[in-house]
């Protein structure tokens, strides 16, 4: 195992290098400049040459590329012109609230899905499958956008039960102090999250119920409950591993509507925002960022593979 | 997500401002509310134009005290506290939410709904002007900073120190040729006078609302290169912003400081301000906290205790955070400009609506040096023609709510000022697809209504299609517009249907703000940045800190803003004209100026929006909040604001 991490880590290395490499070479194929998005159309030929010159803009674009690798190897994820601060300190700022938000809503989706997912397996084709299948099917099928704005509309707006928008506190902790406001990005993260989960883990345990294991199981007269607990839901859950370890990166960094909505700072936005903006230092912390927590992702499902199925060895 | 800031155009991003002139402004400074307390200046206050609104003052008892919840503007926070901003930090949300607030120019420029310099408010007395207009001097009020020094005439000095010392040139509001450049010297005859001495004789309104807009007296507690350094006091005659070696290294160090966001309140630089509030707190996610400044010299003093500036996402969070929390969540909040239509359902919750004006004029430029259709751009009967195809006033009803005026020239028509009334009262192109398909009938075009029009008769006379167009060329060409703000998007697909009708074919496409205004740049025909052919940003631009409009970033042949690279020597010598004149002849000189250029359309005009300065719909102010007057210039005021039982 501990080879496999290390050669897994050594793959994420050049993955993440190439992901960098293609993302800054499309970048700057991308119309418009830095130098003219940050000084404004008032700027003078001079102000922009003398601009670019200060920051290697007026250098070929592989040797930026590699002042951004010597930088990155540096622990500098460079520097965002547009709020006057490094990369990496924004990011420290927005990642722990990011993890808070998309940490709560994977634990609360997954609490919610994998019970719901078995019962409608184990109920197939009955009405608490039918019911399960039809919410699932909604929520899936809604923008996110709706399902904020829903919620805000009726628990914040007309009966206010909850705040509008998350807490304003700039650290996680700090977040977490009121969790009133928390409640509903985290629930609208949730519930798409939730239709997602609930479908796999459905799919996946009516595919383990036509195991053999499972008939013997109970041929053999284990109470129904051990059969789901031990034998069911275990050998189900890969699916739902992989699943989970797939979205990891889309959690923390592609809550993009949730951020806008709910006024919650976080990277997914600040991606955004950055491309827009051609704040391309940004976008390109943020990527790296992506492309390691992609590979941790993919990591952290593979170990889960072995831990859930001893027959996996790596 | 709008906020598109899509204003500007200028420096001033998002800052304004404007300007008047005329020779009625030179004793501006002492209308409405200007002077008194803050529960007169708000019912007295005066609305600035048609389609404006302002609070009236709330009934109950004045009280002290009390936080005021103000909104940012969408994904548009503060990111640089130095009051000498550069093109990259040169916005509203620096300039007049954060800084004049706590640091004062040395004019206060926007006297409540009136774009004229508010003296009452302003450090520096009226300007006085002698020798042929060549000398400029400025008696100065004895004002203190908060550190106990008295506001000099060497703090001005310390600024333009700096200002003329940056190699780049890349100052917020910096014309080439222009202030610093035509300053000759400068002189402190004593602790309350400073004297410029000019290069040649300038019109004084545009000296004062152009040039000595950008000034912000500096404190010598600034004066050094690091932190470990004392703070000076008084000039010993060895500070180091009397070299210019010595100020790029102060300008440096000063530079860095304020990129230090997270020193901000805790900076022994910062906390020395001259201004009505001091800052008190600014978090990671840029929520700023400012208390009044009890050493304040000016009047009125803050009532108010705190004024907390709250950092938005979105459009759609502002609007939801003002639905759900109400005045005790937001007491002044923009009203993003899509929920226009629910204004009245939102006022209903407890505030009055404020609709104000920015001094701006909206158009999107032609590039007149396009290889391919430059040549038709060139011609005025195109541009005539053109501006035939613009339905402003359906525009405004139908995709503007009709908060938005019709605009004919380079004259803001509102907020109303003196210079106002140099605009043509009726609209010399007005909409009408005949009268466009007649014009270019008459010039050798062969109109294909729904088809494509092309050049029957290449040539240069009267009657045809003029130099550099060829025999069967159309007229097609891209208009590209920023992206995401649906009046601009109505707007575009409007004018492609009616310019259609006459064979023009529009090819529309979109792109965010940044890439739209960014690729909008002056450049010669061979250049490969020259293939852009119309870019749209929505805003076209605002006065400020160019407060007069004159149009030397506009119009003039090879100025910093002239992207569709307009040349006429006419115009140029109007524009000069309006600079360099008498102010006896200013309005002259503006009228014929704002006439020749309606004549020319060197750009295309469109309706200009009204609402704030930053483009929304209105400002919604609580209900129990009195004092509060928009600013024509953009500026904030909060000192006069006050809550009431």
């Amino acid at each position: 195992m501990t080879g496999f991490i290390i050669r897994r880590l050594g793959e994420a290395i050049i993955v993440t290098l190439g992901v960098t490499l293609i993302t800054f070479l499309l970048l700057h194929a991308l119309p418009g400049s830095l130098a003219r998005d940050i000084l404004g159309n008032r700027a003078s030929p001079q102000a922009i040459a003398a601009f670019n010159k200060q920051n290697g803009l007026d250098t070929s674009v592989f040797n930026q590329y590699w002042l951004f690798l010597d930088k990155l190897l540096h622990g500098n994820l460079g520097y965002s012109f547009q709020y006057n601060r490094t990369v990496d300190s924004l990011l420290a700022s927005e990642l722990p609230r990011d993890v808070v938000l998309g940490g709560l809503a994977l634990i609360f989706s997954l609490a919610i899905a994998i019970p719901i997912g078995v019962a409608q397996a184990v109920r197939r084709n009955g009405a608490l499958d039918y019911a399960g299948t039809g919410v699932s099917f909604v929520l899936y099928s809604m923008p996110q956008y709706a399902i904020a704005l829903l919620l805000i509309q009726f628990l914040a707006i007309s009966f206010h039960v909850f705040p509008a928008e998350a807490p304003q506190s700039a650290s996680a902790l700090g977040m977490l102090e009121h969790p009133a406001g928390l409640v509903l990005p985290v629930a609208s993260l949730t519930l798409v999250t939730y239709a997602l989960f609930s479908r796999y883990m459905r799919s996946s345990a009516i595919d383990t119920l036509a195991q053999d294991y499972i008939r013997t199981a109970r041929a053999k007269g284990l109470p129904e409950r051990l059969v789901l607990t031990r034998h069911l839901l275990r050998n189900s859950l890969i699916a739902v591993v992989t699943l989970v370890g797939l979205s990891i990166p889309t959690i923390l960094t592609g809550t993009l509507i949730i951020e806008q909505v709910f006024n919650y700072p976080g990277a997914g936005l600040e991606y955004f925002n950055a491309a827009l903006r051609n704040d391309y230092e940004v976008m390109l912390g943020i990527t790296v960022l992506v492309g390691i927590i992609t590979v941790l992702g993919n990591l952290l499902a593979d170990i889960g593979y072995a831990i859930l199925d001893p027959r996996i060895r790596y | 997500m709008r906020t598109t800031i899509a204003v500007i155009g200028t420096g001033f991003v998002l800052l304004a401002a404007a300007a008047c002139g005329s020779s009625s402004s030179s004793s501006g400074g002492s209308g409405a509310g200007s002077s008194g307390s803050p529960s007169t200046s708000t019912s007295a206050a005066p609305t600035a134009g048609p389609g404006l609104t302002s609070p009236t003052a709330p009934s109950g008892a004045k009280q002290t005290g009390g936080t005021v919840y103000y909104t940012e503007g969408a994904g548009a926070t503060p990111n640089y506290i130095f009051p000498m901003t550069s093109a990259q930090v040169c916005g509203t949300t620096n300039i007049t939410q954060l800084n004049a607030m706590m640091y004062r120019p040395l004019f206060w420029y926007g006297n409540n709904y009136q774009p004229t310099i508010d003296y009452d408010y302003s450090i520096g007395k009226q300007p006085t002007f002698s020798d042929n207009n060549q000398t400029v001097t400025i008696k100065l009020n004895p004002w203190k900073w908060s550190n106990g020094e008295t506001v000099t005439s060497r703090d001005v000095m310390f600024w333009i120190n700096l200002y003329k010392a940056d190699p780049s040139k890349n100052y917020c509001g910096y014309v080439p040729g222009y202030f610093p450049d035509n300053v000759t010297s400068v002189q402190a005859p004593d602790p309350q006078t400073v004297v410029l001495h000019l290069n040649k004789s300038y019109n004084p309104e545009w000296f004062t609302y152009n040039e000595l807009s950008q000034i912000y007296p500096l404190p010598l507690a600034w004066d050094r290169t690091s932190l470990s350094q004392p703070a000076p006091k008084t000039d010993n005659g060895h500070l180091p912003d009397a070299t210019k070696a010595g100020a790029e290294s102060v300008y440096k160090f000063l530079d860095t400081q304020s990129k230090a966001l997270g020193t901000w309140a805790t900076s022994p630089l910062w906390s020395v301000v001259d201004g009505p509030f001091k800052l008190s707190s600014f978090t990671t996610t840029a929520q700023v906290t400012l208390v009044p400044n009890p050493d304040y010299s000016g009047s009125p003093k803050p009532t108010i205790s705190k004024l907390v500036e709250l950092p938005f996402t979105s459009d759609a969070a502002i609007f939801n955070e003002i639905r759900s929390g109400g005045p005790s969540a937001v007491t002044v909040a923009n009203l993003p400009s899509q929920y226009a239509p629910q204004s009245a359902t939102v006022e209903g919750e407890g505030y009055v609506l404020n609709r104000a004006a920015s001094y701006s004029v909206n158009y999107f430029p032609l590039n007149f040096n396009n290889p391919t259709v430059g040549p038709i751009f060139r011609q005025l009967y195109f541009r005539q023609a053109f501006q035939h195809l613009i339905d402003q006033q359906g525009w405004i009803h139908a995709f503007l709510h009709d908060t938005a005026i019709p605009t004919y020239g380079p004259i803001p028509v509102s907020p109303e000022s003196p210079l106002a009334s140099v605009n043509a009262s009726t609209n010399p192109y007005a909409f009408s697809t005949s009268a466009a398909a007649t014009i270019l009938s008459s010039h050798g075009w062969k109109v294909a209504p729904g088809g494509t029009t092309t050049c029957e008769h290449p040539g240069t006379a009267a009657n045809e299609c003029g130099a550099g167009i060829s025999s069967g060329q159309p007229i097609s060409f891209n208009i590209d517009y920023q992206s995401g703000v649906a009046s601009v998007e109505s707007e575009m697909n409007d004018l492609e249907a009616q310019a259609k009708r006459v064979g023009i074919n529009i090819n529309l496409t979109s792109h965010p703000f940044p890439t739209v205004i960014g690729t909008a740049i002056a450049c010669k025909p061979t250049e490969p940045d020259c293939k852009w052919t119309s870019e749209n940003w929505g805003a076209g631009w605002i006065y400020g800190p160019d407060f007069l409009p004159t149009g030397e970033s506009l119009y003039q042949n090879g100025s910093v803003a002239n992207y569709g690279s307009y040349n006429d020597p006419k115009a140029n010598s109007l524009i000069t004209a309006t600079i360099t004149g008498p102010a006896a002849n200013e309005k002259q000189a503006l009228t014929a100026y704002a006439q020749y250029i309606e004549q020319q359309v060197p750009v295309v005009f469109g309706p200009t929006s009204i609402g704030t300065y930053q483009g929304d719909a209105g400002t919604l102010v609580a209900k129990n909040l009195g004092g509060y007057a928009a600013n024509a210039l953009g500026y904030m005021n909060p000192e006069d604001w006050y809550f009431t039982k």
